[in-house]
């Protein structure tokens, strides 16, 4: 049984030490150069429509997620998803927030600015562009790891 | 506030709330100190469950709770004495090097948790995270009524919003509590959530090399190696888990704390401590991920069989009733929040599950994306083969469960995933693709743990049986008749 139990040892240690050393290289990989850039572009990118969207939104307001780009809609709820208010039905929303995805310019997230639409009294429609925020350079951001 | 000052509170607003109840259940044990942000985990999602159900803001539900939980305790205190934190449980082979080696396992398993986390030195919040686990704590704080339509509303597209609530319900107590509402906070609470899982499922490894003191020559081998193996796993387990480790994904927090359960619910002795640690656990893993759920309701039931056992089966109303009961309340805290999600006709509640599907294209997609990730079984299987038929009887005299368990939670869990994608709906390559390293985390991390316990078990091999102590437990293998007492020094500064 002692030869036995040497073995079992033996094999469990270097399994877990063998298995250890390739964890610590794959953790090591997450501060990579290129993995802190992706992460600030990435941040700058969501910080920045969030801006943009709270630029558009009075306290009290209420918000519907226009577009038909599910992509789009996805990325507003991370932008600004936690703390919108809702509309139920959408069509009775204060403000419809939407994302123009175009080329790089100024005033834009990555090429991407929050627009806001808003129907006043007698029905006129204001469209106001998101403002308070900006990132050079064209998106989307780097896609962070499913 | 600073990121790092703000995680800081938000843990210690959390450990508050769960230490009362984890003193009084687990008792002074080094492993209490990690459960205690757990338990609190745990408030804050059945506070956000009572507040989606009942009404009333989070933060009231969740310090009412926590006052509820402590308020019960204190009583119970007051009424059995013998039952407070610092109750004595005498048993062989406590001594000075048995609680020098539970001080020196704990600080080098925290330390080592610690060096884990240096992923979070890229401040990288995941995809899934930003869009619904650091998303989502969001409308937690808000009005009963706007919960409710942020939760059903279907141009909100995202299903997965009805996934349970753990992580967000903690992130949001984070929030509340520092008055820092970012996205950054909620990673890093939820990374704390996560070293605190991982490391109590390590210190449950050292447990078991302190668990053979007495019950072998040369105690100091198995306690050594309980301590090298945990130090190993938690290196290991960073690994498995990265980068979701430390990106905000709910993922490793479900699949530790399962792993955890199953450590101290069917690999460790059968003590009333360790069957509190593992509800703790269960509850943890059950209420962060559907995945989770359905693991954690397979390890309770499993736990509860165990200490069931045969004698139960035969009729012994004083062996099934515990169990039972305990095995009910867990079913019943983790059924709470799908419940409701139902009942409030939520977004992806629904289930999509079919039968007309091609099952075997289905299967075959599933194992083949599934296999790659799990050539730890390589090594597990024949380790635990080879240590069934030799090692066995000495697993069973220093006082280790049945390894059988373990593999049940194991397949248990693995089969239970496998089937949800098998039978579901959506197209499964692309979500083998972008999920199976997520979602095979558990049962990776489960072999890796079986193979820790293998080492520490042949350690005591090595050390030599004791024969002239009482032979262990054979409740750790066959769960017929009552466990030993735990040994006194597993309990931090009172034994000696």
């Amino acid at each position: 049984m002692t030869v036995v139990s040497a073995l079992v040892a033996s094999v469990a240690l270097v399994g877990l030490v063998g298995q250890a050393v390739r964890s610590d290289r794959s953790v090591d990989a997450q501060f990579s150069a290129r993995a802190r850039h992706d992460a600030s572009v990435d941040d700058a990118f969501y910080a920045c429509i969030d801006t943009q969207a709270r630029s558009l939104v009075r306290p009290g307001q209420t918000v519907a997620l226009g577009g038909d780009n599910l992509a789009d809609v996805v990325t507003m709820i991370k932008g600004f998803g936690s703390w919108i208010t809702v509309a139920d039905p959408a069509s009775g929303a204060d403000v419809t927030l939407t994302l123009h995805d175009g080329a790089a310019a100024p005033g834009t997230c990555l090429g991407t600015r929050v627009v806001g639409t808003s129907r006043g009294p007698g029905g006129r429609t204001t469209v106001r562009l998101g403002t308070g925020a900006s990132v050079a350079g064209q998106g989307p951001p780097p896609a962070p790891p499913l | 506030m600073t990121t790092f000052l703000a995680t800081t509170a938000a843990i210690c607003a959390l450990a508050a709330a769960g230490a009362i109840p984890v003193l009084a259940t687990v008792g002074l044990r080094w492993h209490a100190v990690t459960l205690a942000p757990l338990a609190g985990a745990v408030i804050a999602a059945l506070a956000a469950t009572a507040s989606l159900t009942f009404g009333g803001p989070l933060l009231s539900w969740f310090v009412g709770l926590a006052a509820l939980g402590a308020a019960a305790v204190f009583g119970l205190w007051v009424v059995r004495p013998d039952l407070g934190p610092r109750r004595v449980e005498r048993a062989a082979g406590r001594g000075a090097l048995h609680r020098v080696v539970g001080i020196v396992g704990f600080l080098v398993v925290v330390g080592t948790c610690a060096w884990s986390l240096r992923g979070l030195r890229t401040p990288t919040v995941g995809f899934d995270a930003r869009a619904l686990w650091v998303m989502r704590p969001g409308w937690f704080l808000q009005s009963h009524a706007q919960l409710l339509i942020d939760m059903k509303v279907r141009g909100l597209v995202l299903g997965q919003s009805a996934y349970p609530p753990l992580v967000s319900a903690s992130a949001a107590v984070a929030w509340k509590v520092t008055g820092v509402h970012t996205a950054r906070l909620g990673v890093t609470t939820v990374a704390m959530l996560n070293a605190c899982a991982l490391a109590t499922a390590a210190l449950a490894l050292i447990e078991c090399g302190r668990g053979m003191a007495g019950r072998v020559v040369r105690s100091w081998v198995p306690m050594a190696a309980g301590v090298v193996g945990a130090v190993l796993l938690v290196v290991v387990a960073a690994g498995v888990t990265e980068p979701f480790l430390t990106n905000g994904y709910a993922d490793p927090l479900w699949s530790l704390a399962a792993v955890g359960a199953v450590a101290f619910g069917l690999q460790l002795r059968d003590d009333p401590s360790a069957r509190a640690a593992t509800v703790v656990l269960v509850l943890v893993a059950g209420t962060t991920k559907d995945e989770g759920f359905v693991t954690a309701v397979a390890v309770a039931v499993l736990v509860a069989a165990r200490a069931v056992g045969w004698t139960g089966l035969r009729g012994e109303r004083t062996r099934w009733l515990a169990p039972v009961v305990v095995v009910a309340g867990e079913l019943a805290v983790l059924a709470w929040w799908p419940l409701m999600m139902r009942v409030i006709g939520a977004r992806g509640a629904s289930s999509t599950f079919t039968a007309t599907t091609d099952l075997a294209h289905r299967t075959d997609a599933t194992v083949h994306g599934m296999s790659p990730y799990l050539h730890v079984l390589v090594l597990a299987v024949p380790l635990a083969v080879i240590g069934g038929l030799v090692l066995s009887r000495l697993r069973r005299r220093v006082g280790v469960g049945n390894d059988l368990w373990a593999w049940a939670a194991l397949v248990v869990g693995l089969t239970a995933v496998s089937a949800v994608l098998v039978a579901s709906k959506s197209p499964i390559g692309p979500w083998i693709l972008t999920t199976v390293h997520r979602i095979t985390e558990f049962p990776i991390l489960q072999g890796w743990w079986i193979v820790g316990v293998w080492g520490v078990v042949a350690a005591a091999g090595l050390a030599g049986p004791d024969d002239t102590s009482p032979p262990a437990s054979p409740v750790a293998d066959l769960a017929v008749t009552e466990p030993l007492p735990a040994p006194a020094a597993d309990a931090v500064g009172v034994a000696g």
